[in-house]
Order: C-alpha cells, then structure tokens, then sequence
C-alpha cells in the first residue's frame, strides 16, 4: 500500500497535459503532437467538471451525514460510539471509493475526507476537554496548556492527512493550526502578547522560504497545488501578523474579559508608529517585488494587502467622504488600467499587456513539423496549426454549459 | 512542474523534435510576463468604484443638476453604445455570425441596460406609462428580442425572454404582486408553466428548423427553469389556490420534463440540463414518497423507510454522477 493516496502518476500526467495544452494555444506545438502528448499521459482519473463537482460534494455530504445518523440510531445515539464507528466507515468508504473509482478531488472523496477529519477534530476535542482532566472546563481559552495539547493533536491529524492526500483545504488548515499552535506557545510564556505579531510573522516568512524550496524540486510533484496556494497565503500572514487593525484589534481581543464590559474602542498598542509603518509599506514591498521578479502570487498578495491596507486607513482615520474618495479612486484606477494596457501593449521591461495564452506569430512551426517523425497519434481533427483563429466571446453573447 | 522537466518528458517519449523543444526553451526564457488578468481586474475595480462614487455624487447633487440633464445623459450614452454596435454589426444570418470581437457585444449589452435604466427613470420620474405596466414591460421584450437575432447576441436574447415573463406576469395577475403578496398564484403558476413550457418549444423549434440553433440552449434552460420552479412552487403549496393543478397532475408533468431535459441533455451533451432534470426529478420523488408515507399513516415503518432513503437515494445519485461519462455518452 502506498503512502499516497492516489496514484502520483495523476499529478504528473495532468501537469504535462496543462502545460502543452498552454503550448499549443501559444502556438508552439501542433495540434497533432498535443494529441500526442495526451495520449501518451493520459488523465486516466475521475475529475469531472466543476458543477457536477459541487453536486457531488453536496450529496456525498447528504449521504454521509444521513449514513452517520443511521449508525447513530444503531448505537442509541451514544456520542462516542456513533462517533468512532462512522469514522471507522467513512475512512474504509473513502479510500475504497478512490481506489475503485480512480477518484482525484472529485468532490465526493473532498466531501469525506473534510467530513473525516472534522470528525477527527470534534473526537480530539472531546477528549482533550471532557475526558483528560478530573474537572471539565467549558470553552477553549488562548494560552493555557490544555488548548496546545489539544493543537498538537489536531496538527498531527492535519499533517498527516494533507500529506497522504494533498487536499489544498487541508493543507491550508494545517498550516493555520500550526501558527495557532505557535501562538498559543507565545501566550503562555511571559512577554508572549509583545513577542506575538513579530514571531507569526517571522514563523509565515520561514514558511514562505521553505514552501518555495520544496516548490522547485520535481519529486515534491504530488503536492505542486498545495506549496502554490500555501506560499501566498504565508505571504499573506506575514504581511496580517503585523497589520496595525490586526494587531490593536487582536491585542483587545486577547485582555482580560472584564475590560471588554467597559472599552468600546480597542486601545492604543505599543509601538503603533512601527505597526502603521509596516502596514502601509509591505504591501508596496509585494507589488514592487511582484512586477520585478516578476511573480504571479506576489502581485496578488500585493493587491490583496493593498486593498486590507486601505481598509486599515478607513477604520481608523476617514479622509474623504466615501463618494468622493470612491470616484477619485476609480477614476485613478481606470486611467492607470488604460495607460498601462497601451504602455505595455508591446512588451516593455519583461511583461505585456496580452493575455498569457496569446499566439506569437513569429514562429513557424510548419518547417519544425516536417522533420517530425511519424506518430500513431490518434487521427486529430484540426489540421496544422492554427495562427490567428483565436475565438473570443464576450458580453455573455457565447459558452457554453 | 517546471517547463523544464516537462520538455525532457516529452523528448523521452520522442514526442517533439530536438529543434522545437529548443525553441520552446527559447519562448520560455524571453516571453514576457502577461499582467493582462490584473490589469483587467483594475480597469473592472476601477469602473465599479467610478460608477458607483459618481451615482451617489449626482443623486447629493441632484437638485443643481436636474432631471433633463441626467436622462438625455443617459439617453446619449445608450445611443453611443447601440450606434457603435450598430456599426461593427456582422452581416445577418440564421446561423452563427461571425464575432467582429468583444468590444461590439459589450457596447450592445450596455445599450440595452441603460434602455431599461432609462425606462426606469421616465417611469419613476415622470410616471410615462402611468399604471400600464403591461406595456413597461413588453416593450423591453419588443426591443431586446429582434436586436438578439439580429446582432446574434444570447444575453440580450435571455434580457428579452425575462422582460416577456415579466409581462406574462403583469398581464395575468395585474398587481397582484403589491396588493396581496402573493407572487405565486395558482393562475400565474399556471401561467408560467404554459410560458415554459412554449420556451422549451421555441427552442427545439429553433434547433430542428436551423433558425438560430445555438439559441436553443438559452430558450431551453430558461423555459425549463421557469416550467418547473412554478410547477414545483405549485407542488409544495399548503394552501393550494381554486383551480390551481393538483398532485397527481403535477409530479407526472415535472417528472416528464426532466425526462425531455436528461433526453436533450444526453443529446448535446450539456452538464447543467442533466443536473437540473435530476435535481427537479429527485425532489419530485422525494415528495412522492414523503406525501405517500403522511398518507398511510404508517407509523414506524415509514420512519424507517425515510431513513433508509435519504442515505440511499444521496449514494443513488453520486453514483449517477461518476458514471455521467457514460450517461451523456461522452468519450
């Protein structure tokens, strides 16, 4: 039995496949040779389209729940009992389901596994609060032992099943239970709520670095979408560890209870000057480092953060009535938006305005295709290559369902 | 995976000569970076933002500007939109035209809703049609349905059917909508089914005649929808209205519209007419069962019936999707 769940000839395959089909329509392979390729490496899963993803996912999630109120009324409806056996179900039901059905996020086995593992958490909970200590204490509070062996559990848990499954929701969630975890160590040594935004965020930059490295080596393939998504959102922490509204907001969040009865706004932080410094400049920091690089996932973090960033500004300090600031702004935005498209209509310092997919005329595949060797591909319709045939609908007036 | 290592695959299996694969490397190195999605994304934000900050600046100011001026204002820019349209038109045809690019589509759309924009304001304004909202409503179904076949345009066409059951509606059930609050009442109900039903005709028609084939899609799913929300509203209805269809009616006709639609979806092998015929068909049944059951008086059996059916009936249509393939007979 292999430590992945499914077969790691799916990821490679449909990574060839997308990349010469992003070939193809740039006009660097033929349409033969495409045809080739996909019947070399083909995607021999189970991945339909994405609205019967959604239906699959809600009816598994019916069926399921439905099945464990079935195994519940077996059990008399005994909480850990229900709970253990339909988990003990669901895991036999999922792996089965993707063995036999050569499932590869489907909708149905994401459905299980997320039902799974949620299952898994509420069990670790329980434990760690109802049944660990002679006297139950009712909700989890930040900073206390409990809470991180509870943490620690549910890291396991999470890692263990992003790395069998490669499930992008979980990975996200592991990553987040793992600065969570880092947080509620912080709060339970002293000085901890000072240490807290600079150690989330230097912990969300070394996370960054290492999703990157683990990015470039080729035998990480099974798990390219989850190091993708998760290095922007390590970005993306870095940059909400030391937000100014972030941290005021989470400081007050964080005090004694009684002082919540009594404060209506949350109070000034310490060192608030270095807060509003930061949040005001890495998001410049993203976006210059986005259009250098440059980098698809930096750019975004730079606009997202751009965007919290302004938000930030607004919630504290208003500058311009709404309406005004609204037109300024937009009118700004579409007077960049248009400069920028004509400024890079042909490409200037390495990027452009066309879509990434655009054929380049200058190259002349037809001379490459006669020293081709021949190929048993399958009989491809569309014959030889064709340049300038883009087809491009807008306004809703095409596509298809 | 890098590009990289996708070429030496490819060359592995001898899939592309030696000089390609050198020239894609090439291509790799020296294509610059597209910001095409961003920028679009800016201009998007940045029209939303215009738009909105400028609505609210003139609705403050309103009182300096002047009613005249916004509607000729508005009025101006409709007829820039459809006049530009106008100007890139394709020759007609009863196939599919040819796309003269995005920019024609966008400038008819926009002209048609600053039409009813426009519309709206006379109405609100100056009461132009005063209570006859039967005519405030066909007149954007007059207007919308010829542009849609002449400039080929399927969101105009869909602007168009929604306008006609708004006046099918209007015209049935004439205020009922403000005076009682009842939106679906058994004639309306019935009203609509017929009107779905003549849409799912429309459509076939259109696709057996050659008359605009590709707009058999939008006249089908939309005719089935409004078809079978009404007839569904009807089903579920505890106070069922006089001379409203009963039961016994209702859930053969749904179950053989979801037939017809996962017969038609199975033809022109479309996802979204296979999900609405099972997801409509399945609450038909459902219903069945659970009025069945109420209707035995049961007991405990029947508890445990239902019981067994939702779990059953959630695998029953999972498994209908992993076999879809086979289903709507794709490859």
């Amino acid at each position: 039995m292999s430590f992945y769940a499914y077969h790691p000839d799916w990821p490679h395959h449909e990574a060839i496949q997308e990349q010469a089909t992003r070939w193809q329509r740039r006009g660097l392979l033929t349409a033969g040779q495409l045809a080739a390729a996909q019947a070399r490496f083909p995607l021999d899963f189970y991945r339909p389209h994405l609205f019967l993803r959604i239906g699959l996912f809600l009816f598994t999630t019916l069926g399921a729940l439905a099945g464990a109120g079935f195994v519940g009324m077996m059990f008399q409806f005994n909480f850990l009992g229900t709970l253990i056996v339909s988990l003990i179900i669901g895991a036999v039901v999922l792996e089965m389901a993707i063995r036999g059905k050569r499932l590869y996020h489907s909708g149905a086995d994401n459905a299980l596994l997320y039902l799974e593992l949620l299952g898994l958490v509420v069990l670790i909970f329980y434990f760690t609060y109802e049944t660990l200590s002679s006297y139950p204490s009712p909700d989890p509070t930040p900073g206390t032992a409990r809470l991180t062996v509870a943490l620690l559990l549910t890291q396991a848990v999470l890692l263990l099943a992003t790395l069998r499954y490669a499930d992008r929701l979980v990975a996200v969630a592991a990553y987040l239970n793992g600065l969570l975890l880092l947080g509620n160590v912080l709060l339970l040594l002293p000085h901890g709520t000072l240490l807290l935004p600079f150690a989330l965020c230097a912990a969300s930059a070394a996370a960054y670095l290492w999703f990157t490295r683990q990015l470039q080596r080729p035998e990480r393939l099974y798990y390219h979408r989850c190091l993708g998504l998760l290095r922007g959102l390590a970005l993306g922490t870095a940059y909400l560890a030391v937000n100014y509204w972030a941290v005021r907001e989470g400081n007050m969040a964080l005090m004694a209870p009684e002082y919540h009865s009594y404060a209506f706004v949350a109070p000034q932080i310490p060192l608030a000057w270095l807060f509003c410094l930061l949040t005001a400049t890495i998001p410049l920091f993203y976006l210059v480092q986005g259009l250098r690089r440059p980098d698809r996932t930096w750019l975004w973090l730079g606009l997202l953060t751009a965007a919290f960033s302004v938000f930030t500004l607004r919630y504290y300090r208003s500058l311009l009535p709404a309406e005004t600031a609204a037109t300024l702004a937009g009118a700004f935005f579409v007077a960049l938006a248009v400069w920028a498209t004509r400024y890079l209509h042909s490409a200037r310092h390495g990027l452009t305005s066309a879509p990434d997919d655009a054929e380049d005329p200058q190259l002349d595949l037809e001379s490459l295709v006669v020293a081709q060797t021949a190929h048993s591909a399958p009989a491809a319709a569309t014959a030889g290559v064709q340049f300038g045939g883009g087809h491009s609908g807008g306004g809703g007036a095409t596509g298809a369902y | 995976m890098s590009p990289e290592s996708v070429l030496r695959a490819l060359l592995d299996q001898q899939l592309l000569p030696p000089e390609q694969a050198a020239l894609i490397r090439t291509d790799e190195a020296q294509r610059p970076f597209s910001l095409h999605h961003e920028l679009r994304l800016l201009l998007y934000v940045g029209i939303v933002l215009l738009s909105g900050g400028l609505g609210v600046l003139i609705y403050q100011h309103l009182d300096d500007i002047g009613h005249g001026v916004v509607v000729a204002a508005i009025a101006l820019l409709m007829l820039l939109s459809l006049g530009y349209a106008a100007r890139h038109r394709q020759p007609f045809s009863w196939g599919e035209a040819a796309k003269a690019g995005f920019l024609p589509d966008y400038a008819l759309l926009l002209g048609c809703l600053l039409f009813v924009t426009l519309e709206t304001y006379l109405q609100v304004q100056y009461g132009l049609f005063g209570t006859r909202y039967g005519l405030a409503t066909l007149l954007p179904a007059l207007v919308f349905l010829p542009l849609a076949y002449r400039f080929d345009h399927r969101g105009v066409l869909a602007m168009g059917i929604t306008a006609l059951a708004a006046w099918v509606g209007v015209t049935i059930q004439p205020l009922s909508a403000f005076t009682t609050n009842d939106f679906w009442h058994s004639r309306l109900s019935t009203a609509a089914m017929l009107l779905g039903l003549g849409l799912m005709l429309a459509g076939l028609l259109s696709e057996r005649y050659g008359r605009k084939a590709h707009f058999a899609f939008t006249y089908i799913s939309l005719g089935s929808n409004l078809l079978l929300i009404a007839a569904t509203v009807t089903l579920l209805d505890f106070t069922p209205g006089y001379g409203s269809f009963p039961p016994v009616l209702l859930v053969p006709l749904i179950l053989l519209v979801c037939a017809a639609l996962v017969w038609y979806a199975r033809r022109t092998h479309s996802y979204l007419l296979l999900l609405m015929g099972v997801g409509y068909a399945y609450m038909a049944v459902t219903y069945t069962l659970v009025r069945f059951i109420a209707a035995t008086d049961s007991g405990e059996a029947g508890f445990t019936l239902l019981l067994l059916y939702v779990p059953l009936s959630a695998a029953g249509v999972v498994w209908l999707f992993l076999n879809i393939k086979k289903i709507l007979r794709l490859r």
